[in-house]
């Protein structure tokens, strides 16, 4: 039923594309992170216009499929002069739409602060500067680590999407060698046992990630 | 669909994107319905004699895959091991199955953390004034998990409306596939993915809507659904 030569054969084309994947996902969860801690230190800033973007921003981003964002940026954005290649356009995609979650992560973890100590440090004669990096941040970023873990699964499976738009990472490459060499088994079993090691991977991280940062 | 105004393409565009919304929601609801179904039986089999035996492991194995895997993955998987053994399958079905088998797993673990949202001395409290095991889950459990677990059943349709995109690429007329389809013939991909991405947004707003006016309607269990959606949809 499975012939273990081809898949012995399979396995450095596969270890490659995992290569493609991991960046891909490294890239989309850098700056979604970035993106989403931004979008959410302006929304504690408490000025309404910065508010209403940051609404605005992750109900656009989260209520759209993301294989449709995707076409937006890669086959829209060029008829308006914004040219990208198939990995900076998944990149950038990932980016933008995870991050509208991880702002969401980051507001949920930042609402989780105690008001007392934030008045508390108010009446101590603190800034808000100094309360969201002092008091805030320290609390609700080591409480944000096992949601991040989580998101960055869901990433690693939206990135499954670049194949559409031809970046060689894991599907596309099941996929050619599908067409090319007329077999099914062997490629799609590697294809889910590769995701699920990188989903393992993701997990042992986060994990390791949340024992470090514990008190 | 090369009409000179906005306005007059976008009226072109409309049954093209009519009838891929209708497919988008057929399969959603498809899916959601199936998979509350199939996700009850999983947590059933997984539950059933005091949780021995090979069944919990066999279902921890279906929703570790389902959930740790790209749901295209799935769905390609589904689509092309069956026809390499030589059996061609409508890609509407299988859109379908792969949507509603993908649905099963999260929604098995909302009604997992549904049934144990509740809190365990009501059914030792139950069971100690001898009421039947079958009736303290009619009386005391479902009436709770029914309340508990919605919240999140509305989180996941909306995941689901917005996964059913993926069903575009074996080909099933859905809205990204109209989308894809309106592009062809006109090449205007910018107008033409913004507008569907807005037909996706009506409908994700739709349901969020509803979802919230049954909140407020409901009410009661508010601290024991937002444990289930603190437990499950971020996940999902």
């Amino acid at each position: 039923m499975i012939d273990f030569t081809l898949l012995a054969e399979l396995l450095p084309v596969f270890g490659q594309a995992a290569l493609r994947t991991a960046a891909l996902v490294a890239a989309g969860m850098a700056g979604g992170l970035l993106l989403g801690f931004a979008m959410n230190a302006m929304r504690e800033t408490g000025l309404r216009p910065l508010a209403a973007l940051y609404w605005a921003y992750t109900t656009l981003w989260r209520g759209v499929p993301f294989l449709v964002h995707l076409f937006i940026v890669y086959f829209g954005l060029p008829s308006v002069g914004l040219r990208f290649d198939p990995f900076q356009a998944a990149a950038l995609t990932l980016a933008v739409y995870s991050g509208a979650y991880f702002a969401e992560i980051f507001r949920a973890c930042w609402q989780r602060i105690p008001r007392g100590q934030v008045e508390a440090a108010r009446c101590m004669g603190l800034t808000r500067r100094q309360v969201f990096t002092h008091i805030a941040c320290p609390q609700a970023l080591r409480a944000s680590l096992p949601l991040i873990a989580n998101q960055a699964i869901l990433v690693m499976k939206e990135s499954a999407l670049a194949s559409v738009i031809t970046y060689p990472e894991l599907t596309m490459t099941a996929g050619k060698v599908v067409a090319e060499q007329f077999v099914y088994v062997e490629p799609y079993l590697l294809l889910a046992l590769s995701y699920w090691a990188l989903a393992v991977l993701i997990n042992r991280l986060g994990g390791w990630l949340r024992r470090r940062a514990a008190l | 669909m090369n009409a000179a105004t906005l306005a007059e393409r976008l009226h072109a565009y409309l049954p093209v994107l009519l009838a891929g919304a209708a497919h988008t929601l057929m399969v959603s609801a498809v899916a959601i319905l199936a998979g509350f179904a199939l996700g009850a039986v999983l947590l059933g089999l997984s539950l059933a004699r005091g949780g021995r035996g090979p069944l919990p492991a066999l279902v921890a194995a279906y929703v570790s895959f389902f959930r740790g895997t790209p749901l295209l993955v799935q769905l390609l998987m589904m689509f092309y091991l069956p026809s390499a053994a030589g059996l061609d399958l409508p890609p509407l079905a299988v859109a379908m199955v792969a949507m509603a088998a993908n649905s099963a797993a999260f929604q098995c673990e909302i009604l997992r953390a549904g049934l144990s949202a509740v809190p365990a001395g009501q059914v030792e409290a139950a069971l100690a004034f001898g009421i039947a095991p079958r009736q303290v889950f009619r009386y005391v459990q479902l009436p709770q998990v029914a309340r508990a677990v919605w919240p999140a059943v509305v989180s996941e349709a909306i995941d689901v409306i917005k996964n059913s995109a993926i069903v575009s690429v074996i080909a099933v007329a859905d809205l990204a596939r109209g989308g894809r389809q309106i592009v062809a013939a006109n090449f205007r991909p910018l107008e033409v993915y913004l507008t569907v991405g807005a037909s996706y947004l009506l409908m994700t707003a739709a349901v969020f809507a509803a979802g919230s006016w049954l909140a407020r309607r409901t009410g009661k269990g508010r601290a024991l659904s937002a444990r289930v959606v603190n437990r499950t949809a971020i996940r999902s």
